[in-house]
């Protein structure tokens, strides 16, 4: 009975979703992102990049990053981006630069240099 | 020895040596940005510094604080490219990535716009930073930088090249809206202009889509996105005549064609709007059911105005 309601439920959010008119959220007017990109967005394609624009503010949210403020950096970006940042938010470059990789280093220097000579 | 030593370093730093029979034309050889801001970063917090710099030369008013929380991410202890270029749109600044070259960052530090750089600065181990780049100096070698705690590093053109290509040469500049960048091409602008008006405000979008129309008057996206401005507006006459530009260069656009008839609609001229909606009503058109609004929508119209008229 649940499975039916939850079944139902889906289907009504996809359709409600596909009915959207993507395409044309100005008044009857088309998009420049349209007009900019290489190929006709499908419904299909549509329907994803909402998706991803959800998904990737939630693994921000796992990162760290403050329920708000991750809605609000997805918003900043591009379909393209989102995707982009999906698939690298593990592995791309990170920006940071503190000196503290170096302090477990010299920690290390400084210990060998105790052993090997002090004693 | 000399031909021999660039013959050794070409590997290194290749584009570095390509500079010494390859300086851009009519980039002086030497320049200083000295006016741009700095602003110390705290802990893995170079991210929002680096932005916070160019943000504020650019004519913003920030600082690096609320920065943090648009690109930093706790995780990963450190903030992504992909952040770094998003975050200036929010304050009505466009970014604009640029092409993995050095005569291009030299170019731009030349026409006056510092430039944000990803390089790897650890000795050992890899450590991602950004840094802004404010000037250089050729004939010593020497790269001037915004960089950490240092607010005037200078780095060998050999050294800096090593840092910055482990991160492939990775770039980025922001400006105010109506300035594209010297090194932007045609749709990077657009694009980037596009990308900015998600959160830029509309202001914004119509002096970034003005400066390209005005460089690129023939630019489709760039015509239909400060038409859509208009029509938001209900500056239905700006629209058209915009329209009716891009159409003389774009007669087979879809979008253009289903746009102008949908403005001219609401601007009351509804024979002229169904002339050209019905020139595109092809149902195999990718656009059919946009197309199709907009016909329905005429037609509604039309009637309205017959019935308004036989009462009369």
């Amino acid at each position: 009975m649940t499975s039916t309601i939850k079944k139902t439920t889906c289907r009504a959010l996809v359709i409600s979703l596909l009915a959207l008119s993507f395409q044309t959220a100005n008044a009857g007017m088309i998009g420049a992102d349209q007009a900019a990109a290489q190929a006709v967005q499908s419904d299909r394609a549509a329907v994803m990049s909402v998706l991803n624009r959800s998904e990737t503010v939630a693994q921000l949210q796992a990162n760290g990053v403050d329920p708000q403020a991750a809605r609000d950096r997805v918003n900043a970006m591009t379909d393209q981006e989102v995707h982009a940042l999906a698939q690298d938010m593990q592995t791309a470059p990170a920006g940071a630069m503190s000196g503290l990789a170096w302090a477990g280093v010299v920690v290390v220097i400084a210990l060998i240099w105790y052993y090997a000579y002090r004693r | 020895m000399l031909l021999a030593g660039c013959a050794g370093l070409e590997p290194l730093v290749p584009q570095t040596v390509a500079l010494r029979t390859q300086w851009p034309d009519g980039v002086p050889q030497t320049i200083e940005l000295a006016d741009v801001p700095f602003f110390p970063q705290t802990d893995y917090e170079c991210g929002p510094a680096a932005l916070a710099t160019v943000l504020a030369y650019s004519g913003a008013s920030v600082t690096p604080d609320p920065l943090v929380k648009q690109v930093f991410i706790p995780a990963r202890q450190g903030s992504l490219q992909l952040e770094m270029l998003a975050a200036p749109r929010n304050y009505a600044r466009v970014s604009y990535e640029l092409a993995p070259r050095y005569s291009d960052l030299l170019r731009e530090v030349a026409a006056g716009n510092p430039v944000i750089v990803l390089q790897d600065v650890g000795e050992i181990f890899t450590q991602w930073h950004y840094a802004v780049v404010n000037g250089f100096d050729y004939p010593s070698g020497t790269i001037y930088l915004r960089s950490g705690k240092n607010k005037r590093e200078e780095m060998p053109f050999t050294y800096f090249e090593r840092t910055w290509l482990a991160g492939r040469y990775w770039a980025m500049v922001v400006t105010p809206p109506d300035r594209i960048p010297v090194t932007a091409n045609e749709n990077g602008w657009v694009n980037a202009v596009i990308a900015m008006s998600r959160v830029g405000g509309e202001a914004a979008a119509i002096k970034g889509y003005t400066a390209a129309l005005n460089r690129w008057p023939d630019n489709l996206p760039a015509s239909i996105g400060l038409a859509n401005i208009h029509h938001d507006n209900g500056n239905y006459a700006q629209t058209v005549a915009i329209l009716r530009s891009a159409h003389r260069a774009h007669p087979d656009s879809t979008i253009v064609t289903n746009n102008l008839a949908q403005a001219l609609s609401d601007w009351g001229r509804n024979t002229e709007a169904l002339a050209l909606i019905e020139a595109i009503s092809d149902p195999t058109n990718p656009y059919a059911s946009e197309i199709r609004s907009t016909h329905q929508l005429i037609l509604q119209r039309i009637t309205q105005q017959k019935s308004a008229n036989n009462k009369r």
